[in-house]
């Protein structure tokens, strides 16, 4: 969670707590929250549940009991161990696909800004065409043609990620080129590297964490989507293998909807709500003209 | 008459420069999706030559079984589908059946791939348009009352509904719909569409949760995209100027404020069709309706690439359609497209 610790760095003294909700508001704190949570239980929950959701352990439509919290589904692998073991692949692909999304999209923005014209030119028409492009069909061919690893599925979400991110950044770039500081700057002299690191990267940082958490989201959504189509990695249990496999058997039309489609969409939607309050709270304070509206 | 032939009037100038600068900004972006159309032929053309079992898997006809040919039989078939001749005379062939529309056939069960498509295209386009009107109109008006009610209970109720829908995966908020109006009332049909067209009173009880998973899960970005957008245009100066002109609240509000406001939402329109069109793929899915994603779903369980590459550029080509009709409403509320002065 590099870019929320970003976030987190200010003065020492007072209780992390405090700090905290000072910084992003309440919304903004409980969304690290529950992101700091479910990174730990992707940490250390999997060694925990004691199976790893693969192999059956249970009879057929096992209901829950002690050590079986969520029941068995259609063959008897234990669902609680599924959630747990799935809040790796999602926050990874998450994470990874929102880190590759924003420094891809910071290079881009920053070499559209500052670069030539006709970079500018190529580089923005490129972006228009990818955001053009519809993402989930893009995602199902090639998924369907590259294969269902989890480091292939990063890098497609990413490659259709990093468009509207850096016209963002090329906007954010182009504000902070005009403003009278960089002018004098420029005026005496200064080359645009220095310029764009010294001085621009400071307007544009901040812009950064809501673009990460955008990404993220995105990421964790389409991945799920995909998996529920059938196209998820085999191998290992995700979120949306869980609700693919609720959805073949049938389970959300009984009784076991609440117990097995029920909490893998749950444990989603939660991660990506949490998401959105950070990035939410983050832009509302990035952008001075949310503060004077009271 | 263009601005030259009459200098005097200021009238005839605007006019003049309008059609130049609509044509200009309407010509680039033809240019764009002729890009986009050309980008996913490409793609259709090359992954599966590029899958690592080549491209006798995924285009040969027979999926996985022909790993069990003989390797004459293998020769054999790559020259009946045209696999064995230069890369570059492939690319000829595979545009100029495309020309034909003739998509190849689905392995499944041998029917030509446009016949399966064009059957289940409508109801796609029914299902992605009315998601989009309603997404769009009910995101817009939730959107601008919460920007008014900023910092106030019901404000803050919406935002946090609104980021709530934003974040479900749209094909599990269908199961949720389906278990709680299909199953536990029973007063909605679980899935399918019924007879069709055929039955078209019927067709609005099979179409309502579709239609309204769809809209919940793509209005929260319409939503979000306003209240933002109008939160920085009320604390623009020209509000605040005609706030103090005396400029009526309602008049302000909207004229002022909500018009220039729009700008942003309708970009984001732009993508946000893309991603319903995607949405509207697992949606299809969960509910059994027999639109295209229901047919990509069907075409990924039996390994069924020629479908699969039908369905992404058929689902291409509506995207960058519905991108073009987003295009030419867009002078329609910015009157800087129609005067020539759009940055």
């Amino acid at each position: 969670m590099t870019a929320t610790e970003v976030v987190l760095a200010a003065p020492a003294e007072a209780p992390a707590r405090r700090r905290l909700r000072d910084l992003l508001g309440v919304a903004g704190a409980v969304g690290v929250t529950i992101v700091g949570g479910m990174v730990l239980v992707a940490a250390i929950g999997p060694p925990l549940v004691g199976n790893d959701g693969l192999s059956p352990v249970a009879e057929p439509w096992a209901e829950p009991r002690a050590g079986l919290w969520l029941g068995g589904d259609d063959v008897g692998k234990d669902l609680f161990a599924q959630l747990v073991i799935g809040t790796r692949a999602s926050l990874a692909v998450g994470i990874a696909v929102g880190l590759i999304t924003t420094v891809v999209a910071a290079v881009v923005g920053a070499a559209a800004a500052v670069g030539p014209r006709w970079l500018e030119a190529t580089l923005m028409r490129l972006s228009d065409v990818m955001l053009t492009l519809p993402e989930l069909p893009l995602l199902i061919v090639a998924a369907a043609f590259l294969g269902r690893g989890i480091d292939i599925r990063i890098a497609i979400l990413a490659s259709l990620a990093w468009a509207g991110a850096a016209r963002v950044v090329r906007a954010g770039v182009l504000s902070a080129w005009s403003s009278p500081h960089l002018e004098v700057a420029k005026a005496m002299g200064a080359p645009a590297r220095h310029l764009l690191i010294r001085h621009a990267s400071y307007v544009v940082a901040p812009l950064l964490i809501p673009i990460f958490v955008r990404g993220a989201m995105r990421a964790v959504i389409a991945d799920a989507s995909l998996s529920f189509l059938g196209l998820g990695d085999p191998t290992t249990p995700s979120w949306g293998t869980i609700l693919y496999w609720a959805s073949a058997s049938g389970a959300f039309l009984t009784d076991a909807w609440s117990r097995w489609p029920l909490p893998a969409g749950l444990a989603i939607t939660v991660t990506v709500v949490a998401l959105a309050l950070i990035g939410v709270a983050v832009e509302d304070r990035i952008n001075p003209a949310m503060r004077r509206v009271r | 008459m263009t601005a030259t032939d009459s200098p005097g009037s200021a009238r005839d100038l605007v006019t003049g420069r309008s059609w130049r600068a609509t044509g200009g900004y309407l010509a680039g972006r033809c240019v764009e999706y002729g890009v986009v159309l050309a980008l996913a032929l490409v793609i259709n053309f090359v992954l599966p030559r590029a899958l690592p079992g080549g491209p006798l898997q995924t285009l040969g006809g027979g999926g996985e079984s022909v790993g069990l040919l003989s390797p004459e039989d293998q020769k054999r078939v790559l020259a009946e589908y045209g696999l064995d001749r230069s890369t570059s005379e492939q690319f000829l062939t595979y545009l100029s059946n495309l020309a034909r529309l003739d998509l190849g056939n689905s392995f499944a069960d041998g029917q030509p791939v446009v016949d399966v498509i064009s059957r289940a295209l409508p109801w796609t386009l029914l299902l992605v348009g009315s998601s989009i009107l309603l997404g769009f109109g009910i995101g817009v008006l939730l959107g601008a009352f919460g920007a008014l009610r900023r910092q106030r209970g019901k404000g803050n109720i919406l935002l946090g509904t609104a980021l709530l829908f934003d974040s479900m995966p749209a094909f599990w908020l269908g199961m949720l719909l389906i278990a709680f109006f299909g199953v536990f009332l029973g007063v909605l049909p679980t899935f399918g569409v019924g007879d069709g067209f055929d039955d078209p009173a019927a067709l609005p009880r099979h179409l309502l949760l579709p239609v309204l998973t769809l809209t919940l899960t793509g209005l929260g970005q319409f939503f979000l995209y306003t209240r933002y957008s109008m939160l920085s245009v009320l604390s623009s100066d020209h509000i605040e100027h005609g706030r103090a002109r005396g400029i009526p609240r309602r008049r302000l509000t909207i004229r002022h404020a909500l018009r220039p406001a729009l700008l942003p939402v309708h970009t984001l329109l732009m993508i946000e069709i893309g991603f319903l069109v995607g949405g509207a793929v697992v949606v299809e899915t969960v509910f059994a309706y027999p639109g295209l994603g229901r047919v990509t779903f069907e075409a990924i369980r039996a390994k069924d690439f020629p479908l699969m590459q039908g369905t992404f550029l058929v689902l291409t080509v509506t995207v960058v359609a519905m991108n073009a009709v987003a295009d030419a409403t867009y002078a329609l509320i910015d009157p800087r497209v129609r005067t020539g002065t759009a940055p």
